[in-house]
């Protein structure tokens, strides 16, 4: 229980959760071959839009994360209308530039404060505490304080946010529109030929992706505290791609299991944390040349089924002997 | 004043034409857009202005210099980043994310190795403005103009007229029937891979001279505005990439003059969407495009 109610732990596993939604928005924008490198600016235009709704209107977590993630939404419409008829690469140029684009209006906006960023904002923590001692839990209960009820609330919100994501996944990955994602991604024109409607799914899920990875914005901007241009840079959008890349991008598993390791790597290793950038490079470059489905394919995650549900028959059959 | 930012959009335009001839040579040759150019552009600034401070050279020298060590970058990322990809099939994803990996590797490294902060050349390397009738042009715009176009002219012709040149745009053409033509077209692609780097480097001295900055994040923001040229003129267009680069410096400087400073990034974002909305296929582009 101590291991859980460490704030550095939390801290790591809070990171960990935001780490897994975006690894889910990239996720969904690759299940049909396209290729975003604009996630980390929609994850900014969360995480301001929502950031400046509760400190300057007032709003309720709830709603302003939403309404970040429904701006991010539009622009990712606006954006995709012109660019997803073309090839893949045409995409990720735009993003790219989209990514830029918004780091240089978020510079200069007066709103946005500028280089500075925008801090205080009410952390969920907080918030949550609060409400509790409203109920009467101001000193805490069954011997844990006000402020560890109040942090594990938080990780169960994002650990919830994750699971609803990752349902949703793997119902859509079943669905007739999962099968026409599949088909889109493996020979776009023989998708095309089939009559699946390519651009709509593209364009669909290029949007989701991008209202995805604003939630994740909205969600880290009340776990920190403070929020600035820099955080949205180009590294980050490399660095979502690397969930992906490294996990694997065909079963909604692999970008989790990227963004656990990850996140863990620089804990684990101060080694790492140094020589972080150049380790995320040569990761992108090796996994392509080895290994480009990622650690989890479908392949694996079928052995891995195999030998379980092998373990799992051994265990009944010995068991009542 | 009109003439005068005309002249200063000619010289921006000349380094983001460079920039862009080194993404239009591979994507041209090889299908494949190489997101690590920028990067090679970061390092190729950073040796000039090495050469030309710390062991007091020549700026010719030193941009001969930041082109050696561009092309050998080039062969090393075509090495480790591209070879590996082409032996199998891949999803046209790959290079792509493969490049990315070489781009973030290489500016961590420049951070590491040069520090954050931006650095500039000597006053010494600046010179003199000169007047020409109603114009100032500094001897550093004219050192820009005549090396930038001087390489492109070069490389029309070179590309044009000798025997490699032409296999190179065999391998262009068709990968494939050039092979079977005598071509060799793995040395070709290590060629155009490591001449595409060597001008991105040149590109690099001269853009660290233009705006008298040299900083390990100015491959990003580069290397972005070369990719905008490249959707402009056309993929694997080189006379689009040159007249594109062009267009794009010229419609900057305007957007600063005229316009807000700050937002002289966006332009080129804006020129890609208008780009993609009006004429996929680029500018210049004469096949279909797109699909």
């Amino acid at each position: 229980m101590d291991f859980i109610l460490n704030p550095y732990y939390l801290q790591i596993v809070m990171f960990m959760a935001i780490n897994a939604v975006l690894g889910i928005s990239i996720y969904l924008t690759l299940s049909t071959g396209q290729l975003s490198l604009g996630n980390a600016g929609f994850m900014s235009i969360g995480a301001y839009v929502s950031a400046l709704l509760t400190i300057k209107a007032g709003a309720p977590i709830l709603v302003s994360v939403l309404c970040g993630g429904v701006a991010a939404g539009c622009m990712a419409l606006l954006i995709g209308l012109p660019v997803i008829r073309l090839q893949g690469i045409y995409l990720a140029i735009a993003t790219l530039g989209f990514g830029e684009v918004v780091r240089v209006i978020v510079l200069n906006l007066k709103i946005t404060n500028g280089a500075l960023g925008i801090s205080g904002i009410p952390s969920m923590a907080v918030i949550f505490g609060k409400q509790l001692s409203e109920v009467g839990l101001s000193s805490g209960m069954g011997g844990l304080t006000l402020q560890q009820i109040a942090n594990l609330l938080v990780l169960l919100v994002l650990i919830a946010v994750v699971a609803v994501l990752v349902f949703f996944c793997i119902r859509v990955h079943n669905s007739r529109v999962g099968r026409a994602l599949a088909a889109i991604k493996a020979d776009e024109k023989a998708a095309e030929v089939m009559g699946i409607d390519v651009t709509y799914y593209k364009i669909l899920m290029f949007c989701l992706g991008a209202v995805v990875a604003a939630i994740a914005g909205g969600l880290a901007a009340h776990l920190t505290f403070y929020i600035g241009p820099k955080d949205f840079a180009y590294h980050r959008a490399v660095e979502i791609l690397l969930f992906a890349v490294l996990g694997g991008s065909d079963v909604v598993w692999g970008p989790l299991l990227g963004a656990f390791l990850l996140t863990a790597l620089p804990e684990v290793l101060r080694f790492a944390a140094e020589y972080r950038e150049m380790i995320y490079g040569a990761i992108l470059v090796v996994m392509m040349a080895f290994r480009p489905q990622g650690l989890l394919s479908t392949q694996t995650l079928r052995y891995i089924k195999e030998k379980l549900g092998r373990s799992r028959v051994n265990d009944t059959s010995t068991q009542p002997g | 004043m009109f003439w005068q930012q005309v002249v200063n959009g000619l010289t921006l335009g000349s380094t983001y034409a460079l920039i862009a001839l080194g993404y239009t040579l591979i994507f041209g040759v090889l299908g494949i857009v190489n997101m690590a150019h920028g990067e090679v552009f970061m390092f190729g600034a950073f040796v000039g202005l090495l050469l030309v401070t710390t062991f007091q050279l020549n700026i010719f020298v030193a941009i001969l210099g930041a082109m050696i060590v561009g092309c050998l970058l080039g062969v090393i990322l075509e090495q480790a980043a591209l070879r590996p990809l082409r032996r199998r099939s891949v999803s046209h994803l790959a290079p792509l994310i493969s490049t990315i990996g070489v781009s973030i590797f290489l500016e961590s490294l420049a951070l590491r190795i040069f520090g954050p902060q931006a650095q500039a050349f000597p006053a010494s390397v600046a010179g003199q403005l000169l007047s020409i009738g109603p114009l100032k042009i500094s001897s550093v715009q004219i050192l820009i103009l005549a090396v930038s176009f001087g390489l492109m002219l070069i490389l029309r012709f070179w590309l044009q007229k000798t025997r490699i040149g032409k296999s190179l745009r065999a391998t262009a053409e068709n990968i494939e029937t050039a092979n079977l033509l005598g071509v060799n077209t793995n040395k070709i692609i290590v060629m155009t891979v490591a001449l595409a780097s060597g001008l991105g480097a040149v590109a690099g001295v001269l853009v660290g001279l233009a705006f008298n900055a040299v900083e390990p994040t100015m491959g990003v923001t580069m290397g972005f505005k070369g990719l905008a040229v490249l959707i402009m003129g056309g993929l694997g267009n080189v006379t689009g990439a040159m007249f594109g680069g062009i267009i794009l410096g010229i419609a900057e400087v305007f957007s600063v003059a005229y316009g807000s400073s700050s937002y002289r990034d966006a332009v080129a974002f804006g020129i890609i969407i208008i780009i993609l909305l009006w004429r996929p296929q680029g500018l210049f582009g004469a096949q279909k495009g797109g699909h």
